[in-house]
């Protein structure tokens, strides 16, 4: 099975944010970027399935400026990703995920694909555009907030679960397909030190930008703001155990008015 | 123009150690701390990502890495937990022995087996009657056709009642001295060797330490590294290999304790403002990044001199010795900086002293550090 995943460079979750100079977006200045929580959920899921059908190729596709970019297929390679493919774009084009998708559709028409796989959405911008826009864009069909995806030999389809609203979808699909995964239901593996040494050497294909119109972001981020620190908590001063339940089911109940 | 920065796979070593650190290490340290369980899954789980055989070559199943790249995964891992990270290298303590001193044969069949799989190997150089004066040591090897007989006791072993594998250094004649003294690699299987109970310590206690007994333990000829007499050499040329790492474990357990002063002094507030507005707090916490900021240093220049091909013998004496005393010394101010908060168990850092207080004693006691850097020191100027 010819498998790619699509890969993003977000923020380490614990990394102190600022807005850039000019307050359109995040600084990445001292910035340690890593593969998004989503996407290793997608680089697990492509391992298991190369661990389960003999023969499959993993490709991992990321779109972005370097080093950041190159880092995240770096690390992908470290978990076990056969080939590592960078279309190379500047920061301001990554805000926008179509164009992104772009980008990584170019990369992905270019190698053979029964499966292509995201995570659902960025661990930073949150978009979840991406893998829409992918299937768009390959013209073939797409499903986002996908769990247990299984290929079934015998019927050579994929067959996998969406949680939506109003219950759970079961599904079954032909090859070829883009998948959005839902984060962390499959434990993602973590790279051994010799994989990791391994996968600074490994070479990273480059995949040419789109021709232009269609490189053009279609939409620019006005403004970048950090949520504002968080006020309101307020500590109860207490001698006893009793005393402070006694005051917090008053403040629950008088001002914030959680139950009459 | 020496240069500080660290490649992009020194960087990835560090990451990756870091991330083993603060999600498979630091949330059990306090846990394994109070009770004492020496907490195997995260054993396996660093052999597993290549955190245990460090320094063994790649092409007997380690990890293969320079002493640098050791420091650097070492400080990472002790800023998660001291004591774990005191067991997750005490295979590279025992087997350097095998490593510089055994033949390409013996490598190979003592090591690719060893390293396939997760298990424990401790280096048995240390005796009840003294552990400094390793010279003087007494555990007995008699030849006897294509075998040796050990008889003696070792002390403060680590990983000792969990060891598959025993590096043992005995002597054929005590009359002889250090040139008596001959290694051996000793399987733990071997009829006459036995581990002592677990010793209840006051830190490092997910680590675990116990004697090991050796009574009428035959070993063959093939097993005894290098030639016999050369056993003295062997240990104090592995131990200049080892002593650098410590450095960088007493440098992590530092940076832990300057960590959690500094998001203290952030947080408790007194006399209307946070406590690092206060220039008592401001003057120890800057003492504190002084001192750390040394110990890694003087740890980086030793690995670096070392891996150049240098002995680096003062050099990591001076390492071990100035990180071991920043290590309890940084932990002492983060105390002091919690106040009365900071002596309860329920805070990390009355660990990290209890934890910090070891590196001043093994791997050679700092008072042996001091008395190789003044010889060193002195040859110098004679």
């Amino acid at each position: 099975m010819e498998i790619v995943v699509c890969v993003k460079p977000v923020p380490e979750a614990d990394t102190r944010l600022r807005a850039t100079a000019d307050g359109r977006g995040l600084d990445p200045e001292n910035v340690k970027f890593v593969l998004a929580g989503y996407d290793e959920s997608a680089v697990e899921q492509a391992l298991l399935l190369k661990e389960a059908v003999p023969g499959s190729k993993v490709r991992v596709v990321s779109t972005g400026p370097a080093p950041r970019t190159e880092e995240v297929l770096r690390a992908a390679i470290a978990l076990g990703c056969d080939e590592a493919i960078w279309a190379e774009a500047p920061a301001e084009t990554v805000a926008d995920p179509v164009a992104a998708a772009r980008r990584l559709a170019v990369a992905v028409r270019a190698v053979p694909h029964d499966l292509v796989l995201c995570g659902k959405q960025a661990g930073d911008d949150e978009s979840g555009l991406v893998a829409g826009a992918l299937g768009e864009l390959l013209e073939i069909p797409d499903f986002g907030f996908v769990t247990d995806l299984r290929w079934d030999a015998a019927s050579a389809r994929f067959r996998f679960r969406r949680a939506a609203e109003a219950g759970t979808e079961h599904w079954e699909c032909a090859t070829p397909v883009v998948i959005g995964l839902q984060q962390a239901w499959n434990d993602p593996r973590t790279a051994k030190l010799p994989a990791i040494l391994k996968s600074r050497k490994a070479p990273i294909a480059r995949s040419p930008a789109p021709s232009l119109p269609d490189d053009a972001p279609r939409s620019v981020p006005e403004r970048f703001s950090l949520p504002a620190p968080r006020t309101g908590a307020k500590m109860i001063e207490y001698k006893t155990p009793e005393d402070a339940a006694t005051q917090l089911v008053r403040i629950l109940r008088e001002e914030a008015k959680v139950f009459p | 123009m020496p240069d500080f920065s660290l490649t992009p796979e020194q960087e990835s070593l560090r990451d990756a150690a870091r991330k083993f650190a603060r999600t498979e290490m630091a949330p059990h340290a306090a846990e394994c701390d109070r009770t004492g369980r020496f907490p195997e899954e995260v054993y396996r789980k660093a052999y597993d990502l290549g955190l245990m055989n460090l320094n063994v070559p790649t092409e007997h199943g380690g990890s293969g890495l320079g002493l640098f790249e050791q420091c650097l995964i070492v400080e990472e891992l002790a800023h998660g937990c001291g004591g774990m990270t005191t067991s997750i290298i005490a295979n590279c303590l025992a087997l350097e022995p095998i490593i510089l001193g055994g033949s390409p044969e013996q490598q190979t069949r003592l090591l690719d087996p060893f390293c396939a799989q997760y298990q424990l190997a401790s280096f048995c150089l240390t005796e009840p009657s003294g552990g400094s004066d390793a010279g003087g040591l007494s555990t007995r090897a008699r030849r006897s056709g294509d075998e040796y007989v050990l008889d003696g006791e070792k002390c403060f072993i680590t990983n000792a009642p969990h060891a598959s594998l025993y590096t043992v250094f005995a002597t054929i004649d005590p009359a002889l001295h250090h040139r008596g003294i001959t290694a051996f690699a000793v399987p733990r299987s071997t009829p006459g060797v036995t581990p002592g109970p677990d010793e209840d310590k006051m830190g490092h206690r997910a680590s675990s330490t116990s004697t090991v007994r050796f009574e009428g333990a035959r070993v063959p000829v093939a097993n005894r590294l290098g030639p016999e007499g050369e056993g003295f050499s062997l240990a104090m040329r592995t131990l200049d290999q080892t002593r650098t790492p410590i450095g960088a474990l007493a440098t992590g357990i530092a940076q832990a304790a300057l960590d959690h002063a500094a998001k203290y002094a952030l947080e408790r507030r007194t006399f209307g403002k946070p406590i690092g507005e206060h220039q008592a707090i401001q003057i120890k916490l800057a003492n504190m990044a002084q001192a750390v900021r040394a110990a890694r240093l003087l740890t980086w220049y030793s690995a670096w001199t070392i891996a150049g091909g240098a002995k680096g013998t003062l050099e990591s004496s001076i390492a071990k010795c100035f990180a071991s005393d920043t290590a309890l010394h940084v932990a002492d101010e983060a105390i002091q900086t919690f106040g009365g908060y900071g002596y309860m168990r329920a805070y990390p850092v009355e660990k990290l002293l209890r934890d910090a207080k070891l590196t001043q004693i093994y791997e050679g006691a700092n008072e042996i550090q001091r008395t190789v850097i003044a010889r060193e020191l002195l040859r110098e100027y004679a």
